[in-house]
């Protein structure tokens, strides 16, 4: 198990510099420069070029990766070039934004997605199936953007029932949770989908192995075949996809927020490429991989506990 | 204090639910409203405005976009400004100033007793001084040091008068020191010792005070009671940065804000001028939307080609068909919000078959043509219908639709055959006019047409002290600009801003920010 996690943690802190090094890079292969953003439409050269030496970015492209790397590991990811801010502490900032919003997400659509897909493999050829089934696929293929805004004008403009904007200028537990139903809902329902099509397709397969034809044979009520043979054994491929899913809704956390008007990583990134703030950039790359890593890495442990046969491999 | 939107919000969402709910059961309409139970804001209040952006430096000499600009209209003052209704120049530090009489020098006279936030004293002349000696230092990096060119020296002799030495007369210097970017004042103490700080906690002499910013959500600012034109009528102002406009027109018929500032789609317009309660202003901005073409690259270094071009260009279509009436004719790159305004400069209409004809005669017939511009609504759509009219007379016409980074990188390049730029700024003729035609602002300027036929105007323009001639000189730089035509200009913009009916007082100016100094809340 100490080898198990230790070669874990290795191989995450090599993604995680690995990921951070071509973000670094692909930042900079991007037409548009920071100084010209700051400066605009009255830049000269002169002052272009003074404003570049100031940032550091008139040194070569591998000489600000030395400096960026040589700062990086001792905990400083610089400041923003716009705000001057430290990167890290404006990053970190959205954190909690991203955070509550990605796990409410995930509550909505294991909450609806496991069930449904659970339900679909039981009555598998029915109509309930090809009924959920085809409401996955709606859930699929409509974009989030525009699920947002329908959600906002029906239960927001119409009924009245949540605030349009996804995040109060008001402290306080109820006032903010009242906020995120809706974009929890539409971010979850995105996700749900996939989780129920994911589901029934990981109960099918376990329902027809070889054991549960035997428990069948021998009397076994369906009821503990589905819930203590089959599910548990489903949930393997099931927790793999919600990691998965968990790491893609961050990614779609940004058009929820943009739709709801709510601050998060995902919209500070955005923000930061635009204005080609690239030591903002960097922090945001470098939180997103080390959650999305720390997920899966979380996950397999996960599988571990689950699956005995997982930890000894 | 916040209760303001949670009665607001709450109550508005409640009323909703009880029609709805009410009505669906009984079939009836609720016969009573509970917005009328609702307790009444005698004073004060907490204002809510919509902003598209969020904010980033609010620091007078490196500020830009106009989110920055309005919480820095609220928190700054300067030496004089505009008046918001009028575009008038006004007293604002300075009650009072005078001109030598061979136009060179300037002496400003200070209120008394202004005092700067958060306890960083009183109001020196010295801090003027310091503002402006600071944005022209080649050290601080400030997009504004050209717009200061014309100051050979600031001097403060006692802490009430502030001097401005001239290298030469400039009827037109009062518009640098409005308060408008360059020209706020801010603490020289706050500066010293805040450092890189300053960039996001302003020290000003305003009605507002900066409070806090929270990335991606909200700005707050709280009313300053020692302000010395009194105190404003509401208790603070959020800024809430609601990026989708749709979003924001709901936000506003909810309740949830009061203000909803900067709407530009003129489906979210239409809604917002039918919706209850809300009241949709528009004016004139200071800008118009240009096509600038680039007269050194082949054919377009002929004007027959150009006007060919304006020709071929249906502008009015554009703003009826595409902007459904929500932009105005430009006829010159000054809109009438320019005291400087004229409409008697060459005009061409819509004539597609002179357009050919010209390209006839200068032998550029099926020439290729590329439009440039930004990926944002609408700068990356209305160039669809452009480039229609320009294929109809056989130009070759392209699009090329970069992301914002890569755009102002392309156009500062020079190398572009045409792009979309606006000017926006202040009702300074000198601001839209020495950017888009000056030689001082090749690129990497916006002088991408490397235009320079009028550089001898616009330094007569400036340096004449006689408003009359000065206008005349103006109106023959417009003259001369559009019978060259290196930039067509394609419709001059319109701000529209809607607020609830609760608003009471606000004021529209041209300068594409909001101030609610003189708004109040009631109900």
């Amino acid at each position: 198990m100490t080898y198990y996690l230790s070669r874990t943690l290795l191989q995450l802190a090599v993604t995680i510099f690995g990921i951070v090094t071509v973000a670094f890079f692909l930042m900079r292969a991007i037409p548009g420069d920071p100084a010209l953003y700051m400066l605009g439409d009255f830049a000269t050269e002169a002052s272009l070029q003074a404003l570049r030496a100031r940032l550091g970015l008139d040194l070569p492209v591998w000489q600000q990766y030395l400096l960026f790397v040589e700062r990086a590991v001792t905990g400083d990811l610089g400041r923003s070039v716009v705000t001057g801010q430290p990167a890290l502490k404006e990053m970190l900032a959205a954190l909690p934004w991203s955070l509550s919003l990605a796990v409410a997400g995930l509550l909505v659509a294991v909450v609806t997605g496991v069930p449904l897909g659970i339900l679909s493999a039981i009555k598998r050829g029915t109509w309930v199936d090809v009924t959920i089934m085809f409401i996955a696929l709606l859930g699929i293929s409509f974009p989030v953007f525009w699920v947002g805004l329908a959600a906002i004008l029906i239960f927001s403009h119409e009924l009245g029932l949540f605030p349009a904007l996804g995040a109060s200028t008001q402290q306080g537990f109820w006032v903010q949770a009242h906020h995120l139903v809706l974009p929890a809902v539409v971010l979850g329902l995105s996700v749900a989908a996939y989780i129920a099509r994911l589901t029934r397709s990981a109960m099918l397969e376990v329902l027809g192995q070889d054991y549960i034809r035997v428990a069948r044979a021998m009397g076994v009520p369906e009821k503990r075949i589905f819930f203590r043979l089959a599910l548990r054994n489903a949930l393997i491929p099931i927790l793999a996809v919600i990691g998965v899913t968990f790491a893609w809704s961050l990614g779609n956390a940004i058009l929820v927020e943009v739709v709801f008007s709510r601050p998060g990583l995902g919209s500070t990134v955005l923000k930061a490429i635009l204005a080609r703030d690239y030591q903002l950039v960097q922090a945001g790359v470098l939180i997103l991989a080390a959650g999305v890593v720390l997920i899966n890495v979380t996950l397999d442990l996960l599988y571990g506990v689950i699956d005995p046969r997982v930890r000894q491999g | 204090m916040s209760d303001h939107e949670k009665t607001g919000g709450l109550a508005t969402n409640r009323r909703r639910f009880l029609q709805l709910t009410g009505a669906a059961g009984l079939g009836l309409a609720v016969p009573f409203n509970l917005a009328n139970v609702r307790l009444a804001h005698a004073a004060g209040g907490q204002l809510r405005v919509r902003v598209g952006s969020d904010i980033s430096i609010l620091d007078p000499a490196l500020i830009f976009q106009i989110e920055n600009q309005t919480v820095a209209g609220h928190v700054y003052n300067g030496l004089v400004k505009y008046d918001q209704a009028t575009n008038a120049i006004v007293p604002d530090l300075a009650k009072e100033w005078e001109v030598s009489e061979d136009g060179k020098t300037y002496t400003f006279h200070l209120h008394e007793g202004i005092n700067f936030h958060k306890g960083y004293g009183a109001l020196k002349a010295s801090d003027v001084k310091f503002s402006f000696d600071r944005v022209r230092a080649e050290a601080t990096g400030s997009r504004y040091k050209g717009q200061f060119a014309s100051i050979e020296n600031v001097a403060a002799p006692d802490d009430k008068t502030v001097v401005i030495t001239l290298k030469g007369a400039n009827s037109g210097f009062l518009h640098k020191v409005c308060a408008f970017n360059q020209g706020w004042i801010v603490s020289e103490k706050a500066v010293t010792e805040k450092g890189e700080g300053y960039k996001l906690d302003p020290i000003g002499t305003g009605p507002f005070v900066f409070d806090s910013w929270t990335a991606g959500s909200s700005v707050r600012m709280v009313a300053n009671p020692d302000y010395f034109e009194g105190a404003p009528k509401v208790d603070e102002v959020v800024l809430r940065i609601i990026k989708d406009e749709t979003a924001s027109a709901i936000a506003l018929e909810n309740g949830e804000i009061d203000i909803a500032f900067a709407i530009q789609q003129p489906e979210v317009i239409d809604r917002l001028k039918a919706a209850n309660g809300v009241t949709m202003l528009s004016r004139e901005a200071n800008n118009t939307v240009n096509l600038v073409l680039n007269t050194t690259i082949k054919p377009m270094d002929d004007v027959r080609v150009r006007r060919a071009i304006i020709h071929a260009l249906n502008r009015k279509g554009l703003i009826d068909g595409f902007f459904k009436g929500t932009k105005a004719e430009a006829y010159s790159v000054l809109t009438p919000t320019f005291q400087e305004y004229t409409e008697n400069v060459p005009k061409y209409d819509y004539d597609p078959d002179k357009a050919r004809a010209l390209l006839k005669e200068a032998g550029a017939e099926g020439f290729e043509f590329e439009i440039v511009t930004v990926a944002l609504n609408p700068y990356d759509k209305f160039p669809v219908p452009m480039a229609d009219d320009l294929n109809a007379v056989g130009i070759k016409t392209s699009i090329r639709v970069l992301e914002r980074g890569a755009y102002v990188q392309a156009r500062a390049s020079g190398k572009v055959k045409s792009c979309i730029t606006a000017v926006v700024g202040p009702p300074d003729p000198d601001s839209p006019l020495v950017t888009l035609f000056s030689t001082a602002s090749f690129p990497p300027g916006l002088n991408t047409s490397q235009y320079g036929e009028v550089d001898d105007l616009l330094q007569a323009a400036s340096a004449e002290q006689d408003l009359e001639t000065r206008k005349g000189l103006y109106e023959k730089i417009a003259q001369k600009t559009m019978e060259d035509v290196p930039v067509v200009p394609i419709f001059a913009d319109r701000l529209f801003m809607a607020h609830s009916d609760k608003v009471q007082g606000l004021v529209q100016n041209s300068l594409f920010t909001v101030n609610t100094y003189s708004v109040s809340l009631t109900g």
